[in-house]
C-alpha cells in the first residue's frame, strides 16, 4: 500500500475545515446535555421522578435509549444523547471516507492520484485511516467533555470508546457501500438509510424486550452501560462488525474496475412521460422529492408530540419551569401544548416554504430558469409553477404533521376524531407560513442577490419571536412584526377568520409586489 | 413584415454596474441566412443575445426580434424560435430525453422522428441522467432539443465548444438541414474557421461593439492564409508579390501569409518552380485581431 502515509496526511489537510466542526459538534451535544441533565436532575429525587415519569413513556424511550441507563445522572446524560450523538458520528464517518473514495471516483479526481505510484488500496486504506483518526479523536473528546463536566472517569472512557467504535461501524459500511455503487448519491443514500434502521431498530428495541436493539449499531454502543454498570464487552461487536465491513470493502474494491460499481446505475427514461409538459410540471417533478421528505419528516414530529400529549399535563406538573413557555399558563394545559406544537410545526414549515421558493433563485442563477424562459414560458408562468409547490408544499407538511400528531395523540386517548381535529388546526396556521414565503417572493423579484440572505434572517426571527418571546419578555412591536403573531393559537384561542383573511390578502399583495419586480429585472443576475 | 429582418439591433447599450458590456452595438439578421457572430471570449455575444431573447433589459438602443419585441412580447416570440445557451446547465436528476421532449414541448412541439434521427447522429444515449452528461453531451441534449423543433429562427451561442471533431461536422451538416428548409440561424463563435465554413453573413463584435460586419466575401480581406510550401527549385522572390506578408525563405523552403483575395496569383508563380510539399492553414481570429486592431483578445 504505497503512498498511505503522504495520501493521509492530504486527506487531512482537505478536511482541516469541515473536520473540527463535526468534532465541535460532538462535543458540544455531551458538554450541554452534560451540564443541563446535572442541573435538572442533580438530586436523587430528582433523578428518581424522571424515571418514574419517562420509565413509564414510550416516545420519550423510542427517541433516546434504554431505561437501564437511568441508574445513575451520568447514565441519563448517556440516555439523552448517546443516539444523537451517534447520528453525527454517524455522518462525519459517511462524508470522511465517502468523499475520499466514490465521490472522488466519481469526479475523476481518484484516477489522477492511483496514476501517480499509489497502490490500489491505498486511497480506501487512507480514507478509513482518516476517519479511524477522526472517531479517536471524537471519542477523546467526549471522555474530556464527560469527565470534564465532573462525570466519573470510567464510565467517561467508556461513553467515548462506544461512540468511536460505533465510528468504525459507519466508516467500514461507508466504504463497502462505495464499492457496490457507482453513484456518490446512491452510496450517501444507502448509508443514511442504513443509519435511519439502526435507529429505528433501537427505538423498537428498547420499547420492547431489548432484542432488536441488538440488531443496532447504535443499540451495541448504548448497551455497554456506561455510569450504569460500565460493561466493555459490547465494544467487541462493533469493532468485529467494522473489521468484518472493512475486509469485504477492501475484497470488492481488488475485483472491480476505477469508478465501477457492483450495481450499474438505473437508467433514467428514454422520452419523457405525458405529465412532462410544462415549467410547472418540471417544478413538481424538482421537487417531489424534498417536499416527502419534508412531509415525513413532520409527519414524525407530530407523531413524537402527539404521543406525549396525555402525558403532557402530568409532566407540566412535575416540571413547573416548562409551564413558562406555554402561554396559557397551566390553565388549558393540553391546549396549549397543541397550540405551541402547531406552532412549531408552522415554523419548520415556513423554513420550507422559504428554501422552496428560493429554488426558484437557484434555477436562475444556475442558468436552468434561463432555458426555460427562452422557449414559449412566460415569468408569470415560470414562476407560477414555483410558487404553486410552495404554496400547496406549505399545507401537505403542515396537514402531515396535524395527521401525524392526531393519529398518535388519538391513540392514546382512543379517539380517532382527533386527527381531522388537528390536521385542521395545522391548517390554521398555513395563512402565516404563507406570508414568510410572500416575502420572500418579494425580496426575490426585487433584491434577487440578497433574497437568500433576508429571506432566512425573516425565519430566524419568527423563530425567535415564537420560542422566546415570552420568556425573555420581548417588547410589544417585535411580536407584532412576526407573522406568526397574528395566527390565532388554535387551539388554545378560537379560531378567528379576520386575520387570516388580512394574511391571504397581504400574501396575494407582496407576491403581486414579488411579481412586478422579477418582471422589470434582468434575468440570471 | 414577413420581409422584416429576423434580428435587427441598433445602437444596443447594456452595462451591469461598472462594467459596460454592450456599448452600441449593430446587428442585422435577414431572414433564411447563417449569421456568424463573432468574436473573442468576454466582447459581449452573450449579453447581446439574452437582450435578444428579453432576458436581459436594454439600456438603450433599439431591438427587433422577427418583427416584434423581445421585452414586451418574450413569450410569443419565442414559440418561434430555439435557443442554445454557451454554457447548458441541466436538471441533474432529469435524463437527457426527458429534458429534449420537454424543452420540445416547452416549445410547442417536438418532431419526434427528427429527434431520434438526431439522437443516432449526435451518438447520445437519451437515458443518462444529466448529473452524468459531459459538457459536451449536455451541449448536445440542448442542440438535439433545438434542432428537433420547427422553429424559425436558431439562436445557438458557441454551441460546439464542447463537441468533439466528428460530431462539429455532423453539427454543421445539420446547420445546413436547416439552411435548406430557409430557417434562420445567428451563429456565435469565437472560432472563425466555424463561422466561415457556415455562415452567409458575419458579424464581428470586440468590446461590446460592432467593428466588421457584411458578406465572408466582403471580409475577405481581413483574412489571410498561412502557407508552408517546399518546391524543387529555389523560392526567390515571392516578397514582391502584392498580398504577400511575413515572408521566411531559405533555398528550398518558404513560409508567408497570403490575402486571401491574392491567393490564386501566389499559387501561379509557385507552380513553375515544383510544388512538393505545401499546407496552409486559414488565420485565427487572434490573428485577425492584432493585425487589425492592434491588439490580442483576451
Amino acid at each position: 500500500m504505497t503512498g498511505t502515509v503522504p495520501l493521509l496526511r492530504f486527506l487531512l489537510r482537505r478536511e482541516r475545515r469541515s473536520l473540527p466542526w463535526w468534532l465541535l459538534g460532538v462535543t458540544l451535544l455531551v458538554l450541554v446535555q452534560s451540564t443541563q441533565s446535572q442541573d435538572l436532575y442533580g438530586t436523587a429525587e430528582a433523578l428518581q421522578r424522571l424515571r418514574q415519569t419517562i420509565g413509564a413513556n414510550t416516545a420519550v424511550i423510542a427517541m433516546s435509549g434504554p431505561t437501564g441507563l437511568l441508574a445513575s445522572i451520568g447514565g441519563e446524560v448517556v440516555f439523552e444523547i448517546f443516539a444523537f450523538a451517534a447520528i453525527v458520528v454517524a455522518l462525519m464517518n459517511m462524508f470522511l471516507v465517502g468523499r475520499h473514495t466514490r465521490a472522488d471516483e466519481e469526479s475523476g479526481r481518484a484516477e489522477l492520484v492511483r496514476s501517480a505510484r499509489v497502490g490500489r488500496r491505498t486511497p480506501l486504506a487512507a480514507a478509513l485511516l482518516l476517519a479511524g483518526l477522526a472517531d479517536v479523536a471524537a471519542g477523546l473528546l467526549v471522555f474530556a467533555a464527560a469527565a470534564g463536566t465532573g462525570l466519573p472517569v470510567a464510565g467517561s472512557a467508556l461513553f467515548g470508546a462506544a461512540l468511536a467504535a460505533f465510528g468504525l461501524v459507519f466508516a467500514a459500511l461507508t466504504a463497502a457501500t462505495a464499492q457496490v455503487f457507482e453513484s456518490t448519491r446512491a452510496m450517501y443514500g444507502t448509508v443514511a438509510a442504513f443509519l435511519g434502521a439502526a435507529f429505528a431498530l433501537r427505538a423498537a428495541g428498547d420499547v420492547g424486550d431489548g432484542t432488536l436493539s441488538w440488531a443496532s449499531p447504535i443499540g451495541w454502543g448504548q448497551r455497554t452501560y456506561p455510569y450504569a454498570g460500565d460493561r466493555w464487552w459490547p465494544l467487541l461487536v462493533s469493532l468485529a462488525v467494522a473489521t468484518l465491513l472493512g475486509s469485504a470493502a477492501v475484497g470488492l474494491l481488488t475485483h472491480r474496475d476505477l469508478g465501477a460499481g457492483l450495481v450499474a446505475p438505473r437508467p433514467g427514461r428514454a422520452r419523457a412521460s405525458a405529465l412532462l409538459r410544462d415549467a410547472q410540471a418540471l417544478a413538481w417533478r424538482l421537487q417531489r422529492g424534498a417536499l416527502l421528505g419534508w412531509a415525513a419528516g413532520l409527519l414524525l414530529l407530530g407523531i413524537a408530540y402527539g404521543s406525549i400529549g396525555e402525558s403532557i399535563d402530568q409532566y407540566v406538573r412535575e416540571n413547573p419551569e416548562i409551564a413558562q413557555f406555554l402561554t396559557g399558563g397551566s390553565d388549558d394545559i393540553l391546549n396549549a401544548y397543541l397550540a405551541v406544537t402547531a406552532g412549531m410545526a408552522a415554523l419548520l414549515a415556513a423554513a420550507y416554504g422559504v428554501s422552496t421558493v428560493l429554488r426558484a433563485r437557484a434555477e436562475e442563477t444556475s442558468g436552468r430558469a434561463e432555458m426555460v424562459l427562452a422557449t414559449g414560458t412566460s415569468r408569470r408562468v415560470w414562476l407560477a409553477g414555483q410558487l404553486s409547490v410552495a404554496l400547496i408544499g406549505t399545507a401537505v407538511v403542515l396537514v402531515a404533521f396535524g395527521l401525524g400528531e392526531g393519529l398518535a395523540y388519538g391513540l392514546t386517548v382512543s379517539d380517532l376524531g382527533q386527527i381531522p381535529r388537528l390536521a385542521g388546526v395545522a391548517l390554521a396556521y398555513l395563512p402565516g407560513v404563507w406570508l414568510v414565503g410572500a416575502v420572500t417572493v418579494l425580496v426575490f423579484g426585487w433584491l434577487p442577490r440578497a433574497a437568500a440572505v433576508i429571506a432566512w434572517v425573516v425565519v430566524a426571527y419568527c423563530a425567535v419571536i415564537t420560542m422566546f418571546a415570552d420568556s425573555f419578555d420581548l417588547p410589544g412591536w417585535s411580536r407584532q412584526a412576526s407573522p406568526f403573531f397574528h395566527s390565532p393559537r388554535v387551539p388554545l384561542n378560537d379560531l378567528a377568520v379576520a386575520p387570516l383573511v388580512v394574511l391571504v390578502l397581504l400574501v396575494a399583495a407582496l407576491v403581486a409586489a414579488g411579481y412586478a419586480g422579477l418582471r422589470r429585472r434582468d434575468v440570471g443576475y | 413584415m414577413s420581409r422584416e429582418s429576423a434580428i435587427a439591433i441598433t445602437g444596443l447599450h447594456k452595462s451591469f454596474g461598472a462594467t459596460r458590456a454592450l456599448d452600441g452595438l449593430d446587428l442585422t439578421v435577414a431572414r433564411g441566412e447563417v449569421h456568424g457572430f463573432l468574436g473573442p471570449n468576454g466582447s459581449g455575444k452573450t449579453t447581446a443575445i439574452r437582450v435578444v431573447l428579453g432576458l436581459l433589459r436594454a439600456d438603450a438602443g433599439e431591438v427587433r426580434l422577427l418583427g416584434g419585441d423581445p421585452w414586451r412580447d418574450a413569450d410569443q416570440l419565442h414559440r418561434r424560435l430555439a435557443y442554445v445557451p454557451g454554457d447548458v446547465t441541466l436538471w441533474p436528476g432529469i435524463s437527457g430525453g426527458e429534458v429534449i421532449d420537454l424543452l420540445g414541448r416547452l416549445r410547442g412541439g417536438i418532431n419526434r422522428q427528427r429527434r431520434d434521427e438526431l439522437l443516432e447522429q449526435f451518438d447520445l444515449d437519451p437515458r443518462k441522467k444529466a448529473r452524468t452528461y459531459s459538457k459536451g453531451n449536455r451541449q448536445k441534449v440542448a442542440l438535439i432539443a433545438a434542432l428537433a423543433s420547427d422553429a424559425e429562427l436558431l439562436l445557438l451561442d458557441e454551441p460546439t465548444s464542447g463537441l468533439d471533431p466528428l460530431m462539429e461536422s455532423a453539427f454543421q451538416r445539420c446547420i445546413q438541414d436547416v439552411k435548406r428548409q430557409g430557417r434562420t440561424v445567428l451563429l456565435s463563435s469565437h472560432i472563425l474557421a466555424e463561422v466561415e465554413a457556415l455562415g452567409d453573413r458575419v458579424s464581428i463584435i470586440r468590446l461590446g461593439r460592432t467593428v466588421e460586419s457584411g458578406t465572408l466575401s466582403e471580409l475577405r480581406h481581413l483574412t489571410r492564409t498561412s502557407i508552408a510550401v517546399e518546391t524543387t527549385r529555389p523560392v526567390t522572390d515571392i516578397a514582391r508579390l502584392p498580398g504577400v506578408h511575413d515572408v521566411v525563405a531559405a533555398d528550398h523552403h518558404a513560409r508567408f501569409d497570403v490575402d486571401t483575395a491574392q491567393l490564386d496569383a501566389v499559387i501561379r508563380e509557385l507552380a513553375p518552380l515544383g510544388v512538393r510539399t505545401m499546407t496552409s492553414s486559414p488565420p485565427t481570429l487572434e490573428e485577425l485581431f492584432l493585425r487589425h486592431y492592434g491588439e490580442a483578445p483576451s
